[in-house]
């Protein structure tokens, strides 16, 4: 059983990608993807439901799994030389040939045909993730079917790039699914690299000029990160003289005495997740991506690719713990996340704000694996799991609302909310559930301050960082809802439950409709609803799935960091209670609904203009010169003069690299 | 939920506006003998909001009237948890979700005036977050905890003792929190800094009323916190607590605003290097 839903979740996406690829006629293909979709999502629960396991397939169709690999490693790494031939660009081709030439010596000299066993190690962290690809990843392809025709619509192209799109696309998955599943390092540089090459692909797919530029961008930013992956695998190697650390498992519970000897490995790994992250300096990528069609931001920046990166430190991290390295990658992550949060303050533009803010949630999980307590492991996870789901969300709703209006900047997003009432009120639901209690991904945050509390400076950015990520979300959920009242109340006799429900299905306008295709309705609801009861559900998710991880980690030294008690979750140090916050909120919610939506006398008036009142109140004016109506402007401080995004990238690189030069001199040292 | 955890949220509920009225009344008197004016009775606040409930309904945006009521339930559960000795941190956030739903209300009105209030109130949720967060955390590493039931029970002195530093950052804290002058960016209740007034322009009547009991529990909230600096005698705690507001009225009236380009930068220079050295103190007497 367990082999066909570990083949399923890997293999289906391959050949799902390579139908569509092959499909012309849209609504096939659009079966192909919704069928794909709901399978994965089923083998994944499945996965869920078994449990634990681990497994080593020993052919694939006669021939041996571990050849394939091989092979299929070498083909994509010559691909990517010939492309970067194509692209004329020097820098991709050194970084190319450092990955092939030294890889082909260590299968050739070093140690040929190494095998690993078990190949798949699934533990709880793998059913997480995979979950979360499965899942999140095939709303967003589904979201992509409806997307990519408006999307082809409005570019009129002649003959349709959907099938490789969606090639790409749904091929992602499977590489992800291979990438958490795997215990053998051989095989996850491999799914390393696929990602690194799809992401590649996607980001390049509008074709323009800027949509090249910037995925060479990712491209080479990215092979860094793989260079030092073979950096990391030739280290173990050539360190330990043995193959037996080329399984995951071993290399993270090595016997302490071999610490010493692994912390480079450990450092070049860690390295290769830092870019695929796109933590400081390496976060150009990641807003560079941001010219991809929707569908590809959303998959690459919530549920996928830079998950692949957290992922690889999450999962290193139990084997360097209480090492200098550990207490650099926490410093690093917690720079990251203040800079980039920083970053995402003077940002107007929708896409980009979600790309900083990404960026900054990402530092924040790498600076709690670097923390490295049994409770910043469970943050990190935890904010794994709430991040993907509301920034998915997010990232989607950005662009239904950008094919809507024409615009992606939050200033266009002004008084949406008159025009577009259920695509504003899910995307306030996504911005909210990234930034208050008692939702998941602040009560995350919560955990990570208080694992900080003992490395005073890391807390300091951790605490700067949350300052600043209040400013950006608050003003942005707050434009949606700005502008007049559209229209007086119809007052109808209606009970207090009804009226409540009524609201929150169709807002403060009984009449508004949402006309959008299934495509674009199901994952948005779906997604926003899984962000509000995935919260609500968070002391099980830790009791059964996030705990299990943590306990097998590092077997008898664990203790419980919290303990799941009758109203949420509490600390030894900290108590959060999850139910009865979320209760009394729901009861606020209720009441501040009804307080606005019931009847009796009330006037809507036109806002105070210093007693010059412009005859339309839904367009406030003031009276200027010759007794000319002028209109006002009145914009967000994006603190430019402050922190300008050109004025602090260049000291925030610089800074970064510090860091990591500090990170490897030791290292080696 | 023991009988006095029934008893201590009854009293927060109930008791908290009361106190906080009085509060803002003895307050508006004190400031007005600073000024060299007689004042108003001390119950006049009362009278105020009695008054604004009496008044006509009147609103730009219905979003208003939710965002009102979400910053009283906020602040209300704000009040609530800290009469249950609950996680410092926790009680941040929910405060938190008070200031938002402030900001967005503000922002829902169409009008210049609330608008730039709104932004600006922003920032001052921006300058006084981390700060308190900061003075949290040297709360927990001095007493080896978040959790308020574990401080008072485990911990015997007073925290303003080996704390002093961060009191004195928490002090600048609250003088934004509260905006009281210099830092009344976003909305002033000194009529000569302020004749439209900020994130509350658009406000009136009733829901006014609802924002100004909201702050009442604010100012609750914001007392207690001192309380928490000597929690071990409750004369000294009240002579705390009075000496900190009084120095916070005094603040406000002997100084005229600043902008938040002074403020920003300067309320996270001193608080930091105040933070950090309160930081290395409790270190050192570990060590």
């Amino acid at each position: 059983m367990v082999d066909v839903l570990i083949g399923v979740s890997i293999l289906l996406p391959f050949i799902a990608g390579a139908l569509c690829f092959m499909i012309g006629n849209t609504k096939a293909r659009a079966a192909v993807i919704v069928t794909t979709g709901v399978v994965l999502a089923v083998s994944a629960l499945m996965l869920f439901q078994n449990g634990p396991c681990t497994y080593t397939p020993e052919t694939l169709l006669g021939i041996s799994v571990n050849s394939i690999i091989t092979f299929f490693d070498f083909a994509l790494l010559f691909i990517i030389l010939g492309i970067a031939f194509k692209l004329g660009n020097p820098l991709v081709i050194i970084l190319t040939l450092l990955q092939i030439v030294p890889l082909a010596y260590f299968e050739l000299k070093m140690a040929p045909h190494v095998e690993v066993a078990p190949a798949f190690y699934i533990d709880n962290l793998a059913l997480i993730l995979n979950l979360i690809i499965s899942i999140v990843g095939s709303l967003v392809c589904i979201f992509g079917i409806r997307y990519m025709e408006d999307h082809e619509h409005h570019l009129q192209l002649k003959k349709s790039r959907q099938p490789r799109f969606f090639f790409f696309l749904v091929l992602f998955l499977g590489a992800m699914n291979g990438l958490v599943f795997s215990n053998n390092l051989l095989w996850l540089y491999f799914f390393w690299e696929v990602t690194t090459f799809c992401s590649f692909m996607l980001i390049g797919h509008d074709r323009t000029e800027i949509a090249i530029r910037n995925a060479t961008r990712a491209l080479w930013m990215n092979m860094t990160g793989g260079v030092a992956f073979v950096g990391a695998i030739i280290g173990i190697f050539y360190k330990t003289q043995s193959v037996e650390y080329f399984s995951l498992q071993n290399l993270i519970n090595h016997s302490p005495e071999l610490t010493g000897f692994l912390l480079l490995p450990f450092a070049l790994l860690c390295f290769a997740g830092f870019t695929k992250a796109a933590q400081v300096p390496f976060q150009s990528w990641l807003c560079g991506a941001m010219v991809a069609p929707t569908p590809v931001s959303a998959l690459l920046h919530s549920s996928t690719m830079v998950k692949a990166g957290v992922y690889l430190v999450v999962r290193l991290a139990p084997g360097f713990q209480g090492t200098y390295l550990s207490t650099i990658v926490a410093t690093f992550g917690a720079f990251t996340f203040v800079t980039a949060s920083a970053l995402a303050v003077n940002m107007s533009n929708g896409k980009k704000i979600l790309a900083y803010s990404t960026i900054a949630n990402l530092g924040l999980i790498i600076a709690c694996a670097g923390i490295n307590t049994p409770a910043a492991i469970i943050a990190a996870i935890l904010l794994i799991i709430f991040h993907a789901v509301s920034k998915g969300l997010l990232f989607l709703c950005v662009g239904t609302i950008e094919h809507a209006i024409g615009s992606r900047d939050i200033e266009d997003m002004r008084g949406l909310y008159n025009s577009m009432p259920a695509v504003s009120r899910i995307t306030i639901i996504g911005i909210l559930t990234m930034m208050l209690p008692p939702f998941g991904a602040l009560m995350s945050k919560w955990m990570a301050i208080e694992a900080a509390a003992n490395i005073p400076w890391v807390v300091v950015m951790v605490a700067l960082g949350s300052g600043l990520t209040v400013l950006f979300w608050a003003r942005w959920a707050g434009l949606f809802v700005s502008g007049p009242q559209l229209k007086e109340q119809e007052v109808k006799k209606e009970s207090a439950i009804k009226a409540t429900f009524l609201t929150m299905i169709r807002g403060f306008y009984p009449n508004a409709k949402w006309n959008d295709s299934p495509s674009i309705k199901v994952p948005l609801v779906l997604l926003a609803m899984g962000a509000i009861v995935l919260s609500m559900a968070v002391p099980w998710i830790y009791t059964i799935l996030v705990d299990p991880v943590v306990a097998s980690y590092r077997p008898g030294l664990f203790v419980e960091p919290f303990k799941m008690g009758p109203f949420g979750l509490t600390s030894g140090v900290g108590a959060f209670y999850v139910l009865p916050v979320f209760l009394l909120s729901i009861v606020a919610y209720l009441f501040a609904v009804i307080a606005s939506k019931k009847g009796g006398h009330r006037v809507v008036s036109a806002p105070y203009m210093c007693g010059e009142h412009y005859p339309d109140p839904s367009h406030p004016k003031f009276r200027s010169h010759l007794n000319t109506w002028r209109d006002y402007l009145a914009g967000n401080v994006y603190l430019q003069d402050f922190i300008g995004e050109d004025k602090i990238s260049y000291w925030i690189n610089i800074l970064s690299l510090i860091i990591l030069i500090v990170m490897f001199g030791e290292v080696v040292r | 939920m023991s009988t006095f955890d029934v008893i201590a949220v009854i009293a927060a509920v109930f008791l908290s506006p009361l106190v906080g009225g009085l509060v803002a009344g003895i307050d508006r008197k004190v400031t007005a003998r600073l000024q060299g004016r007689y004042g108003p009775p001390i119950l006049q606040p009362f009278y105020d909001v009695f008054k604004l409930f009496g008044k006509e309904k009147m609103v730009v945006n219905y979003w208003q009237i939710f965002c009102a009521y979400m910053y009283l339930a906020a602040n209300i559960l704000t009040v609530v948890l800290l009469a249950l000795q609950s996680d410092l941190l926790l009680i941040f956030f929910v405060l938190a979700v008070g200031g938002v739903f402030l900001v967005i209300g503000a922002l829902a009105a169409e009008s210049p005036y609330s608008q730039v209030g709104a932004q600006r109130e922003l920032i001052q949720m921006l300058t006084y977050e981390p700060l308190i967060i900061l003075v949290f955390v040297g709360i927990y590493l001095e007493t080896g905890s978040f959790k308020i039931s574990q401080i008072v029970a485990n911990y015997h002195e007073p925290l303003l003792i080996s704390l002093p530093l961060l009191f004195v950052v928490l002090g600048y804290a609250i003088v934004i929190k509260l905006r009281k002058s210099p830092f009344d960016i976003s909305t002033s209740h000194h009529a000569h800094q302020e004749l439209v007034k900020g994130v509350m322009t658009e406000y009136s009547g009733p829901y006014l009323g609802v924002i100004e009991i909201s702050h009442w529990y604010e100012t609750v909230f914001i007392l207690g916190l001192c309380a928490l600096f000597w929690h071990t005698n409750y004369i000294w705690m009240t002579v705390l607590i009075i000496a900190t507001y009084f120095g916070e009225i005094l603040v406000d009236n002997i100084t005229a605003r600043l902008t938040w380009r002074w403020m920003l930068p300067h309320a996270w220079t001193g608080g930091l290097l105040m933070s950090f050295a309160n930081y290395f103190w409790i270190y050192a007497k570990i060590k």
